[in-house]
């Protein structure tokens, strides 16, 4: 079947990225160092690492949004130019924009491809619909709560129809329990349409819930420690009680914290 | 870098509130009812009580000839000449248009260019270096002693002051909004930008809306540069407009007639400047005070 066969070929392929940063007294860091990374179409990629590890880099990278000083991201084959609404990103801190109304914050992308209103405003009420913020379709960003802009956010980048999600801490910023409620909603649908998901956190317990691959990464340069296989069953709601979630948990964590003590200290 | 804030703007809230808000901001969805807002336009006004109360002195005192009368003429001859020269001789009337029409002429040539030359300043680096140097150096002056040259150039007539005025609103907009467009967040362009936005749309749907604020703080304060300079101008040289008719009631030793053009100009600073507050409490409904 062509769909199995699209479910295993190499979607977005990351090539022997570095990054040179010149720091404010004019020394050059050296942000990531020659990574190669390949998610194939629908998996779920998470990339974790303390921080100073270059994994958002690396994301805005991907995104198109910064030049990598050295290699080559490539998208079904075919090298990247700039940013475009197929990677669709969603960052950590709220970059919805405040003067819009949710309604017109998740109806920015149609717009800007031209859309006629009628068809922007039936899709706008889907993807409303879909993160369960229809009754607020009127309210600007200022008066929501954190795990509601956050939904705006994603909201968003769906109703760009990308075939990669790009995303960026997204739930980094959020108590505890709405994050929860977030993850298990990304879940639920990532299951439905298996996009592609690159996934940056800092939260071992968030990547390993939510990945069929965790991407460990190292700081100082930044470079890939090591990738772990998660072959936890799906859905994954309940897997937070399994044995194999907390081995996982804990063999990730034994590989970077000797670095990531390094960072703080 | 002068950066000046819209103070003064009451916190408002969507009003369109469909559904329940969510709880913190639970009481302002629900519209007045008319009568209570007719009574909230009172209080409005009832704030003012102060400015009433000097006119309330200066008549008594005059009544009480406690004033010269060729400097404070009683408020109700003031009233009088007002009555006089805007219903009967419509003179006033001719005056006000003239200001008004070389100010508005003058500040929104001076909005339209700096809006323009901000927007650029901060979105292409040539510009941003060739002007940024020229604009340390000139904002500084004081534009009134440009007012001379402009004459010998433009005439005594409209062109002189209009320029004057143009000259003094361009630079605190085009501070304002180049500080502003330069203070759009990183992260509002990039989301446009994976968002499908191509250079036209960035600009037009996200740093013209983020920078708005600065930028209209900077029009309300080249509004009163606008009324300064144009009374300035015209007291200097001018055969009509305000600033020529205190100047020219004060030479012919018509107290009343000075004041009338004193608070008629007063008055018209005061109520453009409520005029933008109002403005911009409407197109910020977004912001967080």
């Amino acid at each position: 079947m062509s769909g199995a066969a699209m479910q295993g070929a190499v979607h977005v392929d990351v090539r022997r990225i570095s990054q040179h940063f010149r720091s404010g007294r004019g020394a050059d860091l050296l942000a990531l160092d020659r990574i190669d990374l390949q998610a194939r179409r629908g998996e779920f990629v998470s990339i974790v690492g303390p921080s100073g590890c270059g994994k958002s880099t690396l994301l805005y990278i991907v995104a198109g949004l910064l030049q990598a000083s050295d290699g080559q991201v490539l998208v079904d084959g075919r090298p990247i130019d700039g940013p475009d609404p197929d990677r669709g990103l969603v960052l950590q801190n709220s970059s919805i924009f405040p003067w819009r109304t949710v309604e017109q914050n998740v109806a920015f992308g149609p717009q800007m491809s031209g859309l006629p209103k009628s068809e922007r405003r039936s899709l706008v009420a889907h993807y409303l619909d879909m993160v369960g913020l229809t009754k607020f379709a009127g309210f600007y960003p200022r008066e929501l709560s954190g795990g509601m802009k956050q939904r705006i956010a994603i909201a968003q980048m769906l109703a760009c129809g990308p075939s990669v999600f790009l995303m960026d801490e997204p739930f980094g910023a959020l108590d505890s329990l709405s994050r929860e409620v977030l993850q298990d909603q990304l879940l639920q649908l990532w299951e439905r349409d298996r996009k592609t998901v690159l996934f940056v956190t800092h939260s071992i317990d968030e990547a390993v819930l939510l990945s069929d691959r965790i991407v460990v990464m190292s700081p100082l340069p930044g470079r890939v420690k090591e990738i772990v296989e998660v072959k936890l069953p799906r859905p994954r709601q309940e897997t937070r009680v399994l044995p194999e979630f907390g081995r996982l948990r804990n063999h990730i964590w034994s590989a970077i914290r000797q670095e990531t003590m390094e960072a703080i200290g | 870098m002068t950066v000046v804030t819209t103070s003064d703007q009451t916190p408002r809230t969507a009003t369109d509130g469909q559904g329940e808000a969510p709880a913190r901001h639970s009481p302002a969805h629900t519209p007045a009812p008319a009568g209570q807002k007719a009574w909230s336009r009172l209080v409005a006004v009832a704030r003012y009580y102060p400015v009433f109360l000097i006119f309330l002195i200066w008549e008594i005192l005059s009544r009480l000839n406690l004033l010269d009368p060729m400097f404070m003429p009683p408020l109700e001859d003031v009233a009088r000449t007002f009555y006089r020269e805007v219903f009967v001789t419509h003179e006033l009337l001719d005056h006000i248009r003239v200001s008004f029409m070389r100010a508005g002429a003058g500040l929104g040539l001076a909005t339209v260019v700096g809006i323009a030359a901000g927007i650029l300043m901060g979105r292409v680096r040539a510009v941003e270096s060739f002007l940024d140097p020229l604009i340390s150096a000139l904002f500084p002056t004081p534009k009134l002693a440009l007012f001379p040259l402009m004459m010998i150039f433009l005439g005594i007539g409209d062109a002189s002051k209009i320029a004057l005025i143009f000259l003094g609103c361009f630079f605190p907009i085009v501070i304002n909004t180049y500080t502003g467009v330069k203070n759009v967040d990183k992260f509002f362009i990039w989301n446009a930008q994976t968002k499908g936005a191509n250079h036209r749309q960035l600009i037009w749907h996200v740093i013209i809306p983020a920078a708005l604020p600065f930028v209209f703080a900077g029009l309300r304060v080249a509004t009163s540069t606008a009324f300064l300079l144009i009374v300035a101008s015209e007291l200097i040289a001018a055969n009509d407009g305000l600033g020529y008719l205190i100047m020219f009631a004060e030479r012919s030793f018509d107290p009343a007639l000075m004041w009338c053009g004193i608070l008629v100009i007063a008055g018209m600073g005061f109520t453009v400047d409520r005029l933008l507050l109002a403005l911009g409490a409407r197109l910020f409904v977004w912001q967080d005070k």
